[in-house]
């Protein structure tokens, strides 16, 4: 067997020694790592066109691996920065372990964080870890306010992805907003138990999640599952054709996606690429390093996008009214 | 727990059942011609894939469905003929096929749809329902009509397995192949071919099963979509005691757990909903550890079948 | 026999051949230099010191599972089980490094052997209900890969979780397996060797070993020889079950620190291929796992430096288990052997 390798090997050798050598490139290059599929209509794709609106503006060359498990995070990490890749982006608190563990292995490598807990660059050896955080509780809150408005029976449903702080922050403020503006309106407004799919991919149990939820009365939706968030809108979809009325609305999440379903009434938008735009040009600038990054609705990285017809004129005014307050800090206040 | 609970429950059970349904009849044909073949989940993975793409490019869930079952069955004469022709050991290629089809798939969506970050839809089967242009409302009439072709086709598929394995020449001989295929030999009985015929039935049928989660269920493709469902099949054929009923009754029973431990998961039940998952798999092996091991199947099953020796 | 030996080599070296031709087919197609991607692919599994540490590191747990392999299969009994056992002996080394306090090199060798023992209990069950009941060993295996799966599943979405991501907690640093040389890979690696070379040394070098061999040649007639097959079909499932679970326990010691989802997704499949590729010789499984290895960590370079999709890796790695498995097979037919006579009829007078 040893025969067989070497001749394998040497062989495999042989074949280098033919090829003609690596270009040298001076750009600066970003990869993106990410556990669930860059077109899962969600989450994936929208971090993915933040990397590479981001990535034209300042003129970097892109990568990523897509639907990667979670037991692979650190090693797709590792082989970029074996590759020389100037900056990883990794959207997604799941991946702080992967991400800190490469940190203090590749010091001259920046790390972006996007969804990274306030804390975890301090947590950085080196300094190399840059923390993205879009305010989780404000996204809630421009969900679940129109939620609230636009609910009949009153019950409202959210669909996470993995039980991380991120997401159950928006959850908390998707039900606690919900309930504010309900009770403005003089109705209650109940949000169920948040359910986690543990997977960023099985539209299918999207589908039934949202069928089992449908059952038990809610009539708005919003979730932070990227592909499982798409089969949750089929099985809407499905449920208000077979009702020959739209009823049942889903809000989505983190692109303006207005059109991709009907049920779709608005997106909450959060323009993740001026965050990982600003990272580059740390990188560029040589002040990378031990930060938190936060994205708000005061500096414009957190939004509500387009609202659909299905929603009245007078809830739209209310809505933003709502948002307006939310900007000035006079929410729930 | 109100009535809508239950009548929901039964309506998930179904749905979720069906997949299930094709790829176990799958797996009963291979096996009662004497061929074990675990290859099930990468066959419906390619046959998903392809199905899909058929169904995007022609817009027609039938034609995703049919080119689909042509994958599986392309895909599974490699298994057939290593496995046939070269006396391969079953098990160890089936586990092959579980690792190149799956690598295939991965390839052939990678390369088709390309590093584009839009969402691709595709258009469902439609129920007898909306083709009826009923609306159902209650629960016998969303049971028996708000389902797609495959459904009805997919019980029709039972009942067919069931009288031809029972009841039919034909049947009966298909049997004598996966028991004693040396003495099917001797009454005439081409064994090469019953088993060649055999795996592509296997192959369309786990392709189908594959194709209708892409055409019936979902309107997206996610690499890694059968999520296990193979092997569940593989379980469902144990559970059933190799009879068409008995899978049947298998792929529904394993249908209502995995729709439950949705539901409960929904309610916030306290048990894990892993341990639901693991029902089929703890009930294989407790229906193998039960029943002795000349009840365990077509005996030949495993064995390469060398026409020298006869 | 000499003939036998030669076409061992010989198939897998053509299959691995074959499967980088295909490869390479597929890389033209893509409009990629397959010499440009080859090297790509070359550079990232053991370009620098620091790759072949990574390299190293990824095959540890794969010659566990295909040692794993190989010791059931040299005893005539497949155990497709690996998966499961190395992952429940990964969670009771997880339970047992997380809660009992115990550091330093006892702990180590406490948490190992913990869940070796439970990695030789959870392969009993499948060995037994061959012994005893005559089931498919198979079958039943594959089936208690998916409980022991869903099994960790509870274990890190559940009891043992720790903070907002599912998994569990980290394995304290105490305990933790200490790299060589500074690279990824770790003392498991040494580990991995020394078992390979035990199961060398025990299966062809002992008369233990040889009467093992003896009945996975030939089950009757070590019977009639009065060998204790039973006894050895159990014992030789237990084994490579223990095997199988000191593996889960060094991956989660060695590299992973803590059980997530996909920790160790595969590897018990991938193992049997391996030690078919390598011929159930545990010498071989080992350089096979390092060769299946540098596929898997090469391709992710190759993808970022030339565009081909790690997919491709994946569908050489898997061809070369395709072609190898299926021209094992031929190479036995009675038809190969009588044209391989007709071929070289001056063979048989030599």
């Amino acid at each position: 067997m040893k025969k067989v390798f070497a001749l394998v090997l040497s062989l495999v050798m042989v074949l280098a020694l033919a090829a003609p050598a690596f270009a040298a490139d001076k750009t600066y290059k970003v990869a993106m790592i990410c556990d669930s599929s860059i077109s899962d209509g969600g989450w994936g794709a929208a971090c993915y066109n933040a990397m590479i609106d981001a990535a034209a503006i300042n003129g970097w060359e892109t990568a990523y691996s897509d639907s990667i498990d979670q037991a692979a995070y650190y090693d797709t990490i590792v082989s970029y920065c074996d590759l020389g890749y100037d900056l990883i982006y990794a959207p997604g608190n799941q991946y702080t372990d992967a991400v800190l563990q490469a940190a203090e292995e590749f010091p001259e490598i920046a790390f972006a964080l996007l969804n990274g807990g306030a804390n975890t660059p301090e947590k950085a050896v080196n300094k190399n870890v840059t923390s993205l955080l879009p305010n989780a509780q404000q996204i809630g809150w421009i969900a679940g306010a129109l939620a609230g408005l636009m609910t009949e029976t009153g019950t409202i449903a959210f669909i996470g992805g993995m039980e991380l702080d991120t997401t159950k922050g928006k959850y908390a403020g998707y039900a606690e907003a919900a309930a504010f503006v309900g009770q403005k309106a003089g109705k209650t407004v109940k949000t169920l138990d948040i359910v986690y799919s543990n997977s960023f991919s099985a539209s299918d149990k999207g589908i039934e999640f949202a069928k089992a939820m449908i059952d038990q009365g809610a009539d708005v939706f919003f979730g932070d599952a990227s592909a499982v968030d798409s089969g949750a809108r089929q099985a809407i979809d499905a449920a208000n054709q077979a009702a020959g009325a739209i009823k049942i609305y889903d809000i989505a999440q983190p692109a303006d996606i207005l059109g991709q379903n009907e049920c779709i009434i608005c997106s909450q938008v959060t323009d993740n690429s001026s965050l990982v735009s600003l990272s580059m040009q740390a990188v560029m600038n040589g002040t990378f390093g031990g930060e938190v990054i936060y994205g708000t609705l005061q500096n414009g990285a957190l939004s509500a996008g387009r609202i659909s017809d299905l929603v009245p004129a007078e809830i739209q005014e209310q809505y933003k009214a709502y948002l307006d307050e939310m900007i000035a800090g006079t929410f729930m206040q | 727990m109100d009535m809508n609970f239950v009548t929901n429950l039964i309506l998930a059970s179904v749905r979720m059942a069906t997949p299930l349904i094709f790829v176990s009849l799958a797996e009963l044909y291979s096996q009662r011609a004497g061929l074990t073949n675990i290859g099930l989940e990468g066959l419906a993975t390619i046959g998903s894939l392809v199905g899909f793409m058929v169904s995007l490019l022609t817009d027609s869930p039938m034609l995703g469905v049919l080119a689909g079952m042509m994958a599986g069955i392309i895909v599974n004469m490699i298994f057939a003929y290593a496995t046939i022709s070269l006396c391969a050991e079953q098990i160890v290629y089936g586990m092959a096929i579980n690792i190149f089809a799956p690598a295939l798939a991965a390839f052939i969506y990678r390369i088709y749809f390309g590093s584009g970050s839009s969402l691709v839809q595709v258009r469902l089967m439609n129920t007898l329902a909306a083709t009826l242009g009923i609306t159902p409302t209650n629960f016998f009439s969303k049971l028996l009509l708000d389902q797609t072709f495959m459904v009805y086709f997919a019980y029709a598929l039972v009942i067919f397995t069931a009288i031809y394995f029972n009841k039919t020449k034909s049947g009966l001989n298909f049997k004598a192949v996966g028991e004693y295929p040396k003495a099917a030999a001797t009454l005439g009985i081409n064994v090469i071919r019953t088993k060649y015929l055999a795996s592509v039935i296997c192959g369309a049928l786990a392709g189908m099963g594959g194709a209708y989660l892409t055409a019936c269920y979902t309107t997206t493709y996610v690499d890694g979509n059968i999520a296990g469902r193979g092997f569940i099949a593989l379980a469902a054929v144990i559970f059933g005691r190799w009879s068409a009923s008995g899978v049947l009754l298998a792929c529904l029973f394993f249908g209502f757990c995995d729709a439950l431990q949705i539901r409960l998961q929904v309610a916030s039940f306290g048990l894990p909903y892993q341990f639901f998952q693991m029902i089929p798999y703890v009930a294989t092996v407790v229906v193998l550890a039960l029943i002795g091991m000349k009840k365990a199947g077509p005996k030949s099953c495993g064995k390469p079948y060398r026409k020298e020796e006869r | 026999m000499h003939k036998n030996r030669f076409f061992s080599v010989l198939v897998p070296l053509i299959s691995v051949l074959l499967a980088f031709l295909v490869g390479c087919i597929i890389m033209a197609a893509l409009k990629a230099n397959p010499g440009t991607a080859l090297k790509a692919l070359w550079k990232g599994a053991f370009g620098s010191t620091r790759s072949v540490g990574t390299t190293l590191s990824r095959a540890t747990p794969l010659i566990f599972t295909s040692l794993c392999a190989c010791f059931a299969y040299r005893c005539g009994v497949f155990n497709l089980g690996g998966e499961g056992q190395f992952l429940m002996g990964s969670i009771v080394c997880c339970y047992v490094a997380t809660q009992s306090g115990i550091t330093g090199l006892p702990g180590i060798i406490l948490c190992i052997v913990a869940g070796g023992i439970a990695g030789g209990l959870w392969a009993a069950v499948p060995g037994l209900l061959k012994v005893y009941r005559g089931q498919n060993e198979m079958i039943i295996s594959i089936m208690l890969n998916y409980v022991a799966t869903l099994f960790m599943g509870v274990i890190y979405t559940n009891w043992l979780r720790e903070g907002s991501v599912p998994q569990t907690m980290s394995v304290p640093n105490e305990v933790k397996l200490t790299k060589l040389f500074g690279l990824r890979c770790t003392s498991a690696f040494v580990i991995a060797v020394v078992i390979g070379l035990m199961v060398y040394y025990f299966l062809f070098y002992t008369s233990k070993g040889f009467q093992l061999r003896a009945v996975g040649l030939n089950m009757t007639a070590s019977e009639f020889n009065g060998f204790a097959v039973k006894r050895y079909i159990l014992l030789s499932f237990i084994v490579s079950g223990v095997i199988a679970g000191i593996g889960g326990s060094a991956e989660l010691l060695g590299t992973q620190f803590r059980l997530i989802n996909g920790f160790g997704a595969g590897y018990g499949f991938d193992g049997v291929a391996m030690a078919l590729i390598a011929q159930l010789h545990p010498l071989a499984a080992i350089l096979v796992a390092i060769f299946f290895a540098a596929l898997r960590v090469g391709s992710t370079t190759m993808q970022a430096a030339t565009g081909v999709p790690t997919s491709v890796s994946e569908i050489i790695q898997a061809l070369v288990i395709v072609f190898t498995v299926a021209g094992l097979a031929m190479v036995k037919l009675p038809e190969f052997k009588a044209f391989l006579e007709r071929l070289f009829p001056a063979r048989k007078e030599a």
